[in-house]
């Protein structure tokens, strides 16, 4: 195995510097490098880096007021400006709604050059600028990251306004600008090394923001939870990165497409090395993405600030891994086994965290599950091939999780951080509390799949009618329908649990106060943390808690001067935010029925540089003929009954939400799914606890590694080092036993010397006698 | 002239210090180290080494003794520049660190601290291998001088042993330096210890057996200093007990000396040698990086954390030299300067913590990001540096590091004779070395959730307002008690002032690395040409690595009728010498193939 | 050295006594270079054992200046012997650096005496490995 592998890396360099040759012209023409129109993209990490600068110096020059947020959002919204622009300005050029890939380039940034005439060969270059490849699936993206990014900007204005003394409010905004500066990086990057540069600041933004109430240690631990479960994932793509390099000689994206297109026709048998380039992939964007195994990060993420969630964790970074996948289907297609690997992987982890999802009773977990879950399904629909599928669902997922996760917030802000779905109902009835009602509606609608008027049937749709459509996929498609029931169902009991219902409220444990105030005194952060950790998921919650809780609720200025705490429901920013996203969840309807591939986000990827098509294609041969063909749903075309299906399965999930949690409802912590909870005993609380993943994980990896480093330190320290000061050891054990002769008598000395003098003697005088 | 100034200035203020009175030795060395940091930016703006030239600053050399030929010649190229840069920007950095934690015998220390600054920067400008060894032996004496004065409380142990230790390491290093210099005078009949003219001597004239047996000295002299892993464990023991300003040059430039040691001695020198064992060493610096990295993770200690995760990183840095690639080579070096900076800083800010809180356990601290943000701040940015997040500093180095390891073979198949065997090093490598970044993101977030994030938790009776200050036993000698009670809770300009630099270079050399890449693409390419020049493959592996010779066509043939090649066949590869030990000692027992 | 080596073989006896290479002159004309050394080397041997075997600091000085006085006299015999000056020239550098010697010796000693009361050479034992 390491000989193959190695020997591929040799063995297929020449291949692949040929195949270079063979295909600049086709490259030159099709890619036009030089084509210029795309300059304007560069004013996107421009402005955001300018933000997070400004923001950081709001910080450093202990600015107490909202200028770092209204910085934050006319730069974000600049940025969407500019992507918008040129979108508008290119669209339409290559295909449909496609872009001819045009190249802006920044500055120098990794290159080096080497090999110029000596023994190396010929004279060889690693090129990894800051360079921006702009074509429609980037635009795709950009557009729903930039203007996600400014809306939740503006509702964090708001959200985040308990902190504006502080400068923890400064700080938000420069971790948040920094992400969109990261994420336009990995979007837009023109090479490997610099999506890697993306890849890893948003990892690190997302550290940074989960860490945010840093004075948690759920929080912090989380926050490093997810940074280094994102660095395995990360492991696997920078390996990629350099078996990329290797093999193909370049890491930019323009040349490496012709070169991946000379094995496409199948003509010469894929290497095992080209094969394995995505797996490494897989494993990178299942890090990022939040996939089986490495999904265990993304619910405990949810210790940031909601807007936080709502954005990286929910609308943007976690799709990296989809786009990684959907960018580079070309070198995908050509795998095997990526892409059984990318579908099963997506389809599993779509089926567990949707289990999961039923039985946990945070709503804010509940969402971060349905996340995972959703992902899964946009990697299962890369996974047959099916990229429109799953672009769509990543652009309509972004707008309605977005929202979902921002009406979440805004009962949490409103309620002191109450999270748990037992402690608050018919909230959509107490008074400034109907938008976040219906915009939750809204929200859960398009979730659960509700056929015709949301987004999110259209999207999910496509997907499953993918799955169905290739006969070898077709238990992927059961497992999403499945699931789909199932996403309607948790979905909605958020809904009829927490804002309809008889009205009730607990309000939470003021955590949201306590632990991001600066000032606040060591003792009362020191209880809000004690009743914390005792709870970490809230599902715990005792009622002496919350009652204990009530005693805090002073702090956050919603309680009287009799210490009754009242409401605080949203202002502007938060509800025009909101209706902002539900009405775009509503405009996205139409886009899936213009232009020529299953709508406008089917035309930008078909007009992208990772055309599904040629991919599908590409796949057969590498597959040797047994493509994808002919697959149906109990006999029918998938494509045209799936529309049905999935209505009626996400109908039913609702129904029985609706039966188990809303009728017949009269108190907010029982509802009749109490009931069955008997009868389900031991898997319900198997999966109330997450199916103790996180226990085997601790278990089969952290505790060896943990045993692992502490018998490394003790060998270090006995053995390694031992072995070092015997060393030092021996002369001095000699020397003890040496320095007895030295008595310090003086008339030992004199014998010794006399004897001594004895001995040279007679040794001279036998001499002389001889 | 620039260079004999550079070393000068120091000694000059070395001895001002020493003649005058203590309240004065703050400033003097403050000014030793600034002038040369002014001397050093107008010399390196006006020459052409950005353009990937290599040899400059010409120095007229002194004959020392005539008849052994032992000059005194100083000379820069564009790595020693880089090096010499470092040290440079170190020393006011240590100086000024130095100011609040350092309240008695200040003559001694601030003296001994400008010694030790020529002598580190004599190291990088030597151009006689005696001279060098002076200078690099000399760099001990400051150094012992500081730990054990001004060290905590195990402070004798700690520096008694690194001198020992590296002293030992590097007089077996003298030794096969004399024994090149022997070779080459028996040669050519006239006492040289020029490096030119050693690196000619060895590279051309030992044999193979010889050659392994100088290679394993000189790398033993180095790999202590590095240091290697099995040789590492002075520096967690050092690093622990030393001052501040101690620490920051022993990571910041001490431990180069190691690397840049490799890559001016025993690369040229020992090319065959190197290309045999580079596999060996390859596998003892990625042993070292896990190892070391899964020891960091359960330190309680911060600044032993650091100090650990310095022998991880440098692993890398090795595995970049013996890639013996371009882009290794270049990654290695850029290494050596950012761990330089970004270690350096992680200590100066563990001393800051040191300096306001009198302990370094992570036991007794935690959550300071709400006592000092700044400081978190910084703490937070120089991990990240250190975790090689790209867009700092760390990535640029680490990457080429691992790429360079990762295509050594693909580099090397091109090698007349050596094709059929692959690279020295080669995926594997690289894809084993690159856990490490995972380990190294693991204990650096450990440590930063432990001290910088987490519920506020200080030394008991050390309220930031109550200055109560502890005056326990593990108070460094040399800090009156009373010392810091002016210091505020948070970072003053000056830290701050001396932190900003490293900072600013960190975020220069992430962003921006191409001129300081353009400047290494001359340097490594000679070396990497002189390395494929000078080797014939005819020392074999001691076993079988990377890939397997067959399937190369078009390059076997020519290998195979190759004479040096023939003998090596003959004695097949699978024969390995008796185990060889750490740094190649049992180097000789190989097979010499060619002789 | 010549001198030397027949000065041992005149210790040894094995040689017949000549005067050597010039006239030893009368009146001791019977006293050959044999009996001074052999009285040089009893000289020394009392000295030595008195050295060894004494505790008293002054004794012990004593015999050292007695082991001194025999090497001077081996010089003296053999400078009449050969019948040049150089053993006499080192006689008397030897007699002038004994005198200092012995003027620092005793006071030394005398200081000893003062700290510990005692002229006991085996008081004193700091010097111990």
């Amino acid at each position: 195995m390491l000989g193959t592998l190695a020997q591929h890396g040799t063995d297929t360099v020449g291949d692949g510097a040929a195949a270079a040759g063979a295909h600049v012209a086709h490259a030159a023409e099709s890619i036009a490098a030089a084509t210029p129109g795309a300059e304007l993209m560069l004013a996107v990490p421009a402005l955001t880096l300018l933000a997070a600068i400004l923001c950081g110096l709001c910080a450093a020059f202990r600015v107490r007021s909202k200028l770092p947020a209204w910085l934050s959002v006319g730069c974000l919204g600049a940025s969407f400006v500019c992507v918008l622009l040129t979108y508008l300005n290119l669209a339409g050029e290559h295909g449909a709604g496609g872009i001819v890939p045009r190249i802006a380039h920044g500055f120098e940034w990794l290159t080096f050059q080497w090999g110029r005439g000596g023994t190396g060969g010929e004279g060889r270059s690693f090129v990894a600028d800051f360079s921006l490849y702009v074509d429609s699936l980037t635009c795709l993206w950009m557009l729903f990251v930039t203007g996600l990014a400014t809306l939740i900007g503006l509702y964090a204005s708001e959200y985040m306004v308990g902190d504006v003394k502080t400068a923890g409010y400064s700080r938000f905004f420069a971790a948040f600008n920094l992400f969109v500066l990261s994420m336009s990086c990995l979007v837009m990057a023109d090479n490997l090394v610099l999506l890697y540069l993306g890849w890893e600041g948003v990892g690190l933004c997302s550290y940074l923001l989960i860490g945010y109430f840093y004075k948690k240690p759920s929080a912090v631990a989380a926050a490093k939870k997810a940074f280094i479960m994102n660095r395995i994932g990360d492991l696997g793509l920078s390996l990629g990165l350099m078996l990329t390099f290797v093999h193909f000689g370049t890491v930019q994206f323009n040349e490496l497409w012709p070169l991946i297109q000379s094995y496409a026709s199948g003509a010469t048998p894929t290497p095992f090395i080209v094969q394995l380039i995505p797996v490494l992939f897989t494993v990178g964007a299942f890090g990022k993405s939040a996939q089986i195994p490495l999904y265990v990060w993304l619910p405990d993420a949810m210790e940031g600030p909601t807007p936080v969630s709502a954005l990286i964790h929910a609308a943007t970074m976690v799709t990296a891994g989809v786009y990684l996948v959907a960018r580079f289907l070309p070198i995908y297609a050509l795998s095997e086994w990526a892409l059984p690997i990318v579908a099963w992987g997506g389809a599993l982890t779509a089926l567990l965290a949707a289990t999961i999802g039923m039985a946990q009773f945070d709503i804010k977990r509940i969402m971060a599950y349905s996340t995972v879950s959703q992902l899964g399904y946009m990697f299962a629909g890369l996974g047959v091939l099916g990229s429109v599928g799953a672009a769509s669902h990543v652009f309509t997922h972004a707008f309605f999780k977005a929202l979902l996760f921002l009406a979440c917030g805004a009962v949490m802000h409103g309620f002191a951080g109450q999270l748990d779905l037992r402690k608050l109902s018919g909230v959509q009835k107490m008074p400034g509390w109907r938008i976040v009602g219906l915009t939750m509606l809204v929200g859960c609608l398009n979730l659960a799949g509700f056929p015709l008027i949301t987004a999110g049937f259209w999207s999910k749709d496509m997907i499953l009618a993918d799955a169905f459509s290739h006969p070898q996929f077709r238990a992927i498609g059961w497992i999403l329908l499945i699931t789909a029931g199932l996403t309607a169902y948790y979905t909605f009991r958020v809904y009829f649990r927490v804002f309809m219902g008889p009205k009730y409220f607990e309000p939470g444990d003021e955590l949201h106060a306590a632990a991001h105030g600066d000032d606040h005194g060591e003792a009362h952060d020191a209880a809000g943390h004690v009743t914390h950790s005792a709870a970490p998921h809230g599902q715990h919650m005792a009622a002496e808690g919350a009652l204990a809780a009530k005693g805090h609720a002073h702090d956050h200025g919603h309680a009287d001067a009799h210490g009754v705490f009242h409401p605080h429901p949203p202002g502007w920013a938060i509800n025009l935010v909101l209706t902002i996203l539900a009405l775009a969840t509503f405009a996205a309807i139409p886009l899936f029925f213009i232009g020529d591939h299953h709508g406008w986000v089917g035309d930008l990827v078909h007009g992208s540089s990772s055309n599904p098509a040629s991919a599908a294609a590409a796949h057969e041969a590498a597959m040797h003929g047994h493509g994808p063909h002919g697959g149906s749903f109990l006999g029918m075309d998938p494509h045209a009954v799936m529309y049905y299906v999935s209505a009626v399965v996400g109908i039913i999930g609702i129904g029985i939400a609706f039966v188990l949690h809303l009728a017949g409802r009269t108190t907010p912590a029982t509802s009749r799914a109490d009931a069955l909870l008997p009868a389900l005993g031991p898997i319900a609380r198997a999966a109330q606890h997450k199916w103790y993943v996180d226990e085997l994980y601790g278990v089969l990896f952290v505790t060896p590694l943990r045993v692992l480093s502490h018998i490394f330190h003790l060998i270090d320290k006995l053995l390694v080092d031992g072995l070092v000061n015997l060393f030092g050891w021996l002369p001095r054990g000699i020397g003890s036993f040496v320095r007895r002769s030295q008595s310090g008598v003086l008339h030992d000395y004199g014998l010794r010397m006399a004897s001594g003098l004895a001995i040279i003697l007679l040794i001279v005088l036998l001499g002389v006698l001889r | 002239m620039n260079l004999a100034l550079l070393i000068a200035i120091p000694l000059v203020f070395a001895f001002a210090v020493a003649l005058s009175r203590p309240a004065q030795a703050r400033l003097l060395a403050t000014i030793g180290t600034l002038l040369p940091v002014a001397l050093y930016i107008v010399q390196a703006l006006g020459f052409p080494w950005l353009r990937g030239e290599t040899d400059f600053y010409n120095t007229d050399a002194i004959d020392l003794f005539p008849s052994l030929g032992v000059r005194l010649s100083l000379n820069a190229d564009t790595v020693s520049m880089l090096l010499i840069g470092l040290t440079v920007l170190l020393g006011p950095i240590c100086v000024i660190g130095s100011y609040t934690a350092v309240q008695d015998r200040l003559k001694t220390y601030y003296g001994w601290l400008l010694v030790l600054q020529a002598a580190m920067t004599g190291v990088f400008a030597a151009r006689d291998a005696v001279l060098f060894f002076v200078f690099f032996e000399f760099t001990l004496v400051p150094m012992y001088i500081l730990i054990s004065l001004y060290g905590s409380t195990n402070r004798k142990a700690a520096a008694t042993k690194f001198f020992l230790y590296t002293f030992t390491g590097s007089v077996i290093m003298l030794a096969g330096l004399a024994y090149i210099a022997w070779v080459s005078a028996t040669r050519t009949g006239e006492w040289s210890f020029d490096l030119t003219t050693l690196t000619v001597a060895s590279s051309e004239y030992l044999s193979n057996r010889e050659q392994a047996w100088v290679f394993g000295a000189l790398m033993l002299g180095f790999a202590v200093k590095v240091p290697l892993f099995p040789l590492h464990t002075w520096l967690p023991l050092a690093h622990t007990e030393a001052p501040t300003a101690g620490s920051v040059i022993l990571a910041g430039v001490l431990l180069k000396l190691g690397t840049y040691g490799m890559y001016k001695f025993v690369l040229p020198m020992c090319p065959e040698a190197a290309l045999a064992y580079a596999p060996l060493v390859a596998v003892v610096s990625i042993i070292g990086i896990l190892y070391a990295g899964l020891i960091c993770w359960v330190q309680t200690d911060v600044k032993k954390l650091v100090a650990y995760s310095s022998v991880s990183h440098l692993g890398f840095c090795v595995l970049g030299l013996f890639s013996m690639t371009s882009i290794g080579l270049t990654g290695s070096l850029l290494y050596m300067i950012n761990h330089g900076l970004s270690t350096g800083a992680l200590f100066l800010l563990i001393g800051m913590m040191y300096e306001r809180y009198h302990t370094r356990s992570m036991k007794e601290l935690g959550g300071l990001a709400a006592r000092m943000p700044v400081w978190a701040t910084f703490m937070v940015f120089f991990v990240m540096s250190s975790v090689g997040l790209p867009g700092l500093n760390g990535f640029v180095s680490e990457l080429y590091c691992l790429l360079g390891t990762f295509q050594a073979g693909d580099e090397w198949a091109h090698h007349p004779t050596r094709a059929g065997l692959g690279g020295p090093l080669g995926p594997w490598f690289a894809a084993v070395a690159a856990v490490g970044m995972i380990v190294g993101a693991m204990y650096l977030l450990y440590m930063v959730g432990k001290v910088v994030w987490g519920p506020l938790v200080e030394p008991h009776g050390h309220g930031a307002h109550a200055h109560g200050h502890r005056h326990s036993a593990g108070a460094p000698a040399s800090a009156p008690s009373d010392a810091h009670a002016h210091l505020p809770a948070d970072l003053t300009p000056r830290e701050i002032g001396i932190l900003l630099p490293l900072a600013a270079l960190c975020i220069f050399l992430g962003v921006y690395p191409r001129p300081v890449l353009k400047a290494l693409e001359g340097p490594t390419q000679q070396m990497v040409e002189s390395l494929h020049m000078h080797t014939r493959g005819s020392l074999q592996t001691p076993w079988p690595v990377g890939a397997p010779p067959p399937p190369r066509p078009a390059h076997t043939a020519p290998a195979a009728t190759d004479p040096h090649d023939v003998p090596a066949n003959q004695h097949p590869a699978d024969e390995p010498p008796a185990a060889p030990a750490s740094g190649g000692a049992g180097a000789g027992s190989a097979q010499e193939a060619g002789h | 050295m010549t001198g030397f080596a027949s000065a041992m073989s005149a210790l040894t006896g094995a040689a017949t006594l000549t005067l050597g290479q010039s006239d030893f002159p009368h009146p001791m004309h019977q006293v050959t270079l044999a009996h001074y050394l052999v009285l040089s080397a009893l000289l020394f041997g009392i000295g030595l054992i008195g050295f060894i075997t004494r505790r008293n600091l002054i004794i012990m000085f004593l015999c050292t200046e007695l082991m001194f006085q025999a090497a001077g006299l081996a010089l003296i015999a053999f400078s009449r012997f050969h019948l040049n000056h150089t053993g006499e020239t080192f006689v008397i550098f030897v007699l002038t650096i004994a005198a200092a010697e012995a003027a620092m010796a005793l006071a030394l000693v005398v200081l000893l005496f003062r700290r510990r009361e005692t002229l006991d050479a085996s008081a004193w034992s700091e010097l111990r490995g």
